[in-house]
């Protein structure tokens, strides 16, 4: 079960409950920002600062490099991230 | 060099820059030099919808009961709106199609284009059903200074960029004397209006729809004007994507990969470009002061909307490389988020309610009332 680290404070298991990490950060009361929530628009950019994640499907909204889309993704390795303020 | 609709030079499209290449002869994807693009053109065509499948009639109901404050910002935002698709459903071809050089990316700008024609169409089906009037809410765009003032800042990196193509097809580079008047043209100076056009397209799509758009959503909380707010949805979710097209422009040509000029370019436009977001943000919050001159409406009032400007600003200088040069880090109206979630979630396809399922469909409401003449 990869472990998420959340903005270098909160570690949390991705235990499956949640189909993407978009949703599984709002089960942990983290405020993102989101609207699309397929990859397209972009809106929801995190950093990732450790690990590596796997898209469900491939975003088409602009990611550059050391940022993903939590909407469609979902841990590979545990990871750290960061979310934009 | 000037533009033939047809380039019989045989290249190697996939050596081609996306812009100020030679000019696309085969459109042909069995080979891309962007794949994106291509992706943006399936995503758009399958978002495919008609004003007409969505009921509106509803609406003119709820129209008449509101208050005159209220009618203002309703009508007002869509007069604008208007305008900025009636300028974007042009101008992405009038101004790019000319200097494009790659099929894929050429076909995006059609099929981008194409969707803001649908949005043209969508504010006419709007509005012949709440006015018996339309011609006087169409009209008054011309005439409506706030309106005009922001057509100015809309247009004019567009008309640069359209301007210096036209001299620099016509004649090259240099120094020409064109009706008496001596003008000046460079390929450099063409790249940077176009850099500077398509930072501008952004902002338009960015921020200055989302203003209308929020106000249209505060409406159909209140389960008020809910058929505006449908065709506002899809209409959203289209500019979301459009978005994401031209950002994924800006950022290719940034970074130099696609034309070692245009990253030097984007660095010198750094300035204007940020200029370009902030002007942005306080004619909008200007709008937001004008929509509600009169009075502020449920859920939605003068301060939280320029807030929201702000916040959404922020976010979208820092999809294109800028840094953020706003306060505000939290969205004011985090509600809006439910309505601008992409709809093409199943749910039934029994609910005909879910725009999704209404794509060729025909009003299937059946009431006893229906079978009154009939004699068995």
């Amino acid at each position: 079960m990869p472990q998420v680290r959340i903005n270098g404070e909160v570690v949390v298991n991705f235990d499956g409950s949640s189909p993407n990490l978009l949703q599984f950060l709002e089960q942990q009361q983290q405020a993102v920002n989101y609207q699309c929530r397929e990859g397209f628009c972009g809106a929801c950019r995190c950093k990732l600062l450790n690990g590596q994640v796997s898209y469900l499907q491939e975003p088409l909204a602009f990611v550059r490099r050391g940022e993903f889309l939590p909407c469609c993704s979902i841990p590979k390795t545990d990871i750290e991230l960061e979310i934009p303020k | 060099m000037a533009y033939t609709t047809f380039n019989r030079n045989i290249n190697d499209q996939l050596k081609e820059p996306m812009f100020f290449g030679n000019a696309v002869n085969v459109s042909r994807y069995d080979q891309q030099k962007y794949p994106i693009f291509e992706k943006l053109i399936e995503k758009q065509l399958s978002f495919f919808w008609r004003p007409e499948e969505i009921d509106v009639s509803k609406d003119r109901i709820d129209f008449q009961q509101l208050p005159e404050h209220e009618k203002h910002i309703f009508i007002s935002n869509l007069k604008y709106q208007t305008l900025l698709d009636s300028v974007q459903g042009r101008s992405p071809n009038v101004a790019l199609l000319p200097i494009v050089s790659i099929p894929e990316l050429e076909t995006w700008i059609e099929t981008w284009a194409f969707s803001e024609t649908i949005h043209s169409r969508s504010y006419t089906h709007i509005i012949r059903n709440i006015s018996a009037e339309p011609h006087k809410i169409f009209d008054d765009i011309m005439l409506n200074e706030r309106i005009l003032e922001r057509a100015v800042d809309v247009t004019r990196y567009y008309d640069d960029l359209i301007d210096g193509i036209n001299l620099y097809q016509r004649c090259g580079e240099g120094t020409h004397q064109i009706n008496g008047k001596s003008e000046q043209i460079t390929l450099r100076e063409l790249k940077k209006r176009l850099y500077l056009c398509l930072m501008s397209v952004n902002v338009l799509e960015a921020i200055r729809f989302y203003v209308s758009f929020a106000c249209s959503f505060a409406f159909a909380e209140r389960e008020l004007m809910e058929g505006n707010a449908k065709i506002i949805r899809l209409i959203a979710r289209d500019e979301a994507l459009h978005l994401t097209g031209t950002q994924h422009m800006l950022n290719i040509l940034a970074s130099g990969d696609d034309d070692p000029e245009m990253a030097e370019i984007a660095k010198e436009c750094e300035e204007e470009s940020y200029a370009i977001f902030m002007r942005a943000a306080e004619q909008e919050k200007d709008w937001a002061a004008y929509l509600f001159k009169d009075g502020s409406m449920i859920g939605l009032n003068k301060d939280i909307l320029c807030q929201y400007v702000e916040f959404i600003t922020n976010s979208r200088m820092q999809a294109v490389g800028l840094k953020p040069r706003f306060a505000t880090t939290q969205n004011p109206i985090p509600w809006i988020n439910t309505w601008l979630v992409s709809d093409n979630v199943q749910v039934a396809p029994q609910e005909s309610e879910i725009s999704s399922y209404l794509v060729g469909q025909i009003d299937n409401e059946v009431d006893t009332a229906d079978f009154g003449d009939f004699d068995l």
